[in-house]
């Protein structure tokens, strides 16, 4: 038989087991704080993410420090910005807090009206950089290429600028003519060379071969020509005899490769590790309400000798 | 007497009462509501993203999907990690998968004997797991009716690549038998020593060539784990060890055999046949220029769809697809095709 107040110590007993329990089960007593997990959708511009493995290491990086949640979206077209348009809608439909985009088209997109913060990643020049941007200087890393190229170029070496019109960002516009307009200051002229439907520049290749003004320097729109035309002196002895020097920028493990290799002569390279670091902290700092900053990316021209070196090293060839 | 029962009987109902409202509680917890499927989210682990014939299907999964996201108006997330041969590192990224709610994951598995943490886990979460290019161990494959594998069929792999030398021999011995002694003289690179389709690929292969009635010697082989680095390294040395002999290099794949051309190539040797397997970009680049003999290759945009439709498929809980018959409920072996150099085939 329990007394008055052995009763009163099973109750206690039994309400201390139950807000035990509340408290071990459910949140209602003591709520743990809730972590916000942001979600952040990439939108770049081409149909491959094979030029984007460095920045989507920083991307990953970033995301584990601050938290987030990242969907990696590639176009159904290359360029197509009606399509990087409709796909930014579905994102920010579909719940995503913040969007970082690599523009189609910097005025189409930049003009867009959007309700969640939007990081663009522009080609633009330093003066145009605004917040929520970050601006990989194209035009002035062209002007840099231009300038290493021509330290070394010998009077009257041809040169010419392989490209192709169907597929050209803002990115490749702005680093062209930043070497056509280091070219001009340095009294020379830049030949155009177009890609051609069938067989690419492999007959281009075959030409500047054939040419008696001596080898030729030959300059790349953009990673992807880049590394065609290093396949293409890969397999062609003969082509490779007509041409000084081959140059471009990308860090894709291709070019790396074909520039060890010695295929490639010089590149110039931006930290894209932490171009997607950065990404992603502005985005964060934007949803925060921290108020995003400019960030203006350096370039860096290098050769094979520098894959070596330990500042290039950890930005070629970043570990997550 | 009866104070003391009205007592014990109030004791009772608080103790029931306690006991539903605890219930009520957790019940409420677990209730979620079923929506329909509008998106979905598939987390892929590469076993490492530097490996040719693994990136070549990177890149068809991430078209696939683009296509059937087109076609099926259904959203899908690709959730791609490279586990940089750490099957540690591999196990992680499973439980980072799981925790950012992805409704299936295909997993290139780093160690085929040690996916049972991968299952484990797949199992508790009830997220269904499409294994490809490295098979794991049938008991762990048979431990759910979740788990699918997509691959190709060693054996035949093997076979095709050991029949496109027969054939070659049977037109045009001299072309294979070089130095006209009557011994064809092979060296054999292979791949990693755990990987199932190293040993089957290396053992069906000189197999097929005795089979076909080809005079093989083997020089001398060795494990250069799928990489062209490692395969150059070792060619260079059998070159030194072993001048004017080779007349055949047998490799377990497209990216060994050309790192056997770069050596080849390095020490002017001529002449040398080389044949692969996987049929990679630079593998049919390799093949064009007739560096290469020739290749096996799989049916690689079938691998990439098969890979997409069957993750979409588990994903949305829908009747798995037809064009991809499974074999025993679990396996789908893609089609595969000898591919021979032009300048080879039309001398």
């Amino acid at each position: 038989m329990l007394g008055r107040s052995g009763k009163v110590l099973l109750v206690l007993y039994i309400v201390c087991l139950l807000v035990l329990f509340l408290m071990c089960s459910t949140n209602l007593i003591i709520r743990e704080p809730e972590q916000e997990i942001y979600q952040i959708s990439v939108i770049i511009e081409d149909v491959r993410s094979d030029n984007y493995s460095n920045f989507r290491k920083g991307m990953d990086q970033a995301a584990v420090e601050f938290n987030t949640d990242i969907h990696f979206i590639t176009l159904y077209e290359n360029l197509n910005v009606g399509q990087q348009m409709e796909l930014m809608d579905r994102e920010q439909q579909d719940g995503a807090d913040a969007l970082i985009v690599v523009p189609a088209d910097e005025e189409q997109v930049a003009g867009k009206q959007m309700t969640i913060p939007v990081i663009l990643l522009r080609a633009g020049v330093a003066e145009a950089a605004g917040a929520g941007n970050i601006v990989i200087d194209y035009e002035k890393m062209g002007e840099q290429l231009a300038r290493k190229v021509m330290e070394t170029l010998p009077q009257g070496t041809p040169v010419y600028m392989l490209t192709d019109s169907s597929k050209q960002s803002a990115m490749d516009a702005m680093f062209m003519r930043g070497i056509d307009r280091a070219f001009e200051e340095g009294g020379r002229a830049v030949r155009r060379i177009a890609r051609e439907e069938e067989g690419g520049f492999r007959m281009a290749f075959e030409k500047i071969g054939m040419r008696k003004e001596g080898e030729a320097v030959i300059l790349a729109q953009n990673q992807d020509i880049l590394t065609e035309a290093a396949g293409i002196l890969a397999d062609n002895a003969a082509a490779a005899e007509g041409v000084k020097g081959l140059y471009g920028r990308g860090t894709t493990m291709p070019i790396l490769n074909y520039l060890d290799r010695g295929l490639i002569t010089g590149i110039c390279v931006t930290d894209e590790f932490s171009i997607g670091y950065y990404s992603v902290r502005e985005a964060v700092r934007a949803l925060e309400g921290a108020g995003s900053v400019p960030t203006v990316m350096d370039s860096y021209y290098i050769e094979k000798e520098d894959l070596r070196e330990p500042a290039f090293e950890k930005l070629l060839f970043p570990i997550e | 007497m009866s104070r003391v029962r009205r007592g014990r009987r109030a004791s009772i109902a608080l103790l029931l009462l306690c006991a539903l409202v605890s219930m009520l509680l957790t019940a409420c917890q677990g209730v979620r509501k079923e929506e329909e499927k509008t998106s979905i989210r598939i987390g892929i682990s590469l076993y490492r993203g530097d490996d040719t014939f693994i990136n070549n299907i990177r890149s068809i999964i991430e078209e696939k999907a683009k296509e059937y996201e087109r076609e099926s108006g259904i959203k899908v997330t690709l959730d791609i990690q490279d586990a940089k041969g750490s099957q540690n590192t591999q196990n992680n990224q499973v439980e980072r998968f799981i925790s950012l709610g992805c409704d299936v994951l295909c997993i290139n598995p780093v160690d085929r004997m040690d996916t049972s943490l991968i299952i484990d886990r797949a199992m508790t979460a009830g997220v269904p797991v499409v294994f490809f290019n490295r098979q794991p161990v049938e008991e762990d494959m048979n431990r759910w009716d979740k788990l699918y594998y997509i691959g190709v069929d060693a054996k035949e792999t093997a076979v095709l690549q050991g029949e496109m030398v027969v054939d070659l021999y049977r037109k045009e011995p001299e072309a294979v038998d070089i130095n006209g002694d009557g011994v064809v003289s092979y060296v054999m690179l292979e791949g990693e020593s755990s990987h199932q389709d190293s040993l089957i690929r290396t053992e069906w292969s000189v197999q097929t060539l005795k089979d076909g009635k080809v005079p093989i010697e083997k020089i001398t082989g060795g494990i250069a784990n799928w990489e062209r680095s490692q395969a150059s390294a070792l060619m260079e040395q059998w070159l030194a060890d072993y001048p004017d002999t080779i007349e055949l290099v047998i490799s377990n794949n497209d990216d060994m055999a050309l790192g056997a051309i770069d050596a080849l190539e390095r020490a002017d040797v001529m002449g040398v046949n080389v044949i692969g397997i996987d049929g990679t970009t630079p593998g049919l680049e390799a093949l064009e220029s007739g560096k290469l003999l020739g290749t096996v290759s799989a049916n690689k945009e079938l691998y990439g769809s098969a890979i997409v439709e069957l993750a979409a498929s588990c994903a949305l809980q829908e009747e798995l697809p037809s064009e991809y018959p499974l074999t025993d409920d679990t396996y789908f072996w893609t089609p595969q095709e000898i591919l021979v150099t032009k300048i080879k085939e039309n001398p």
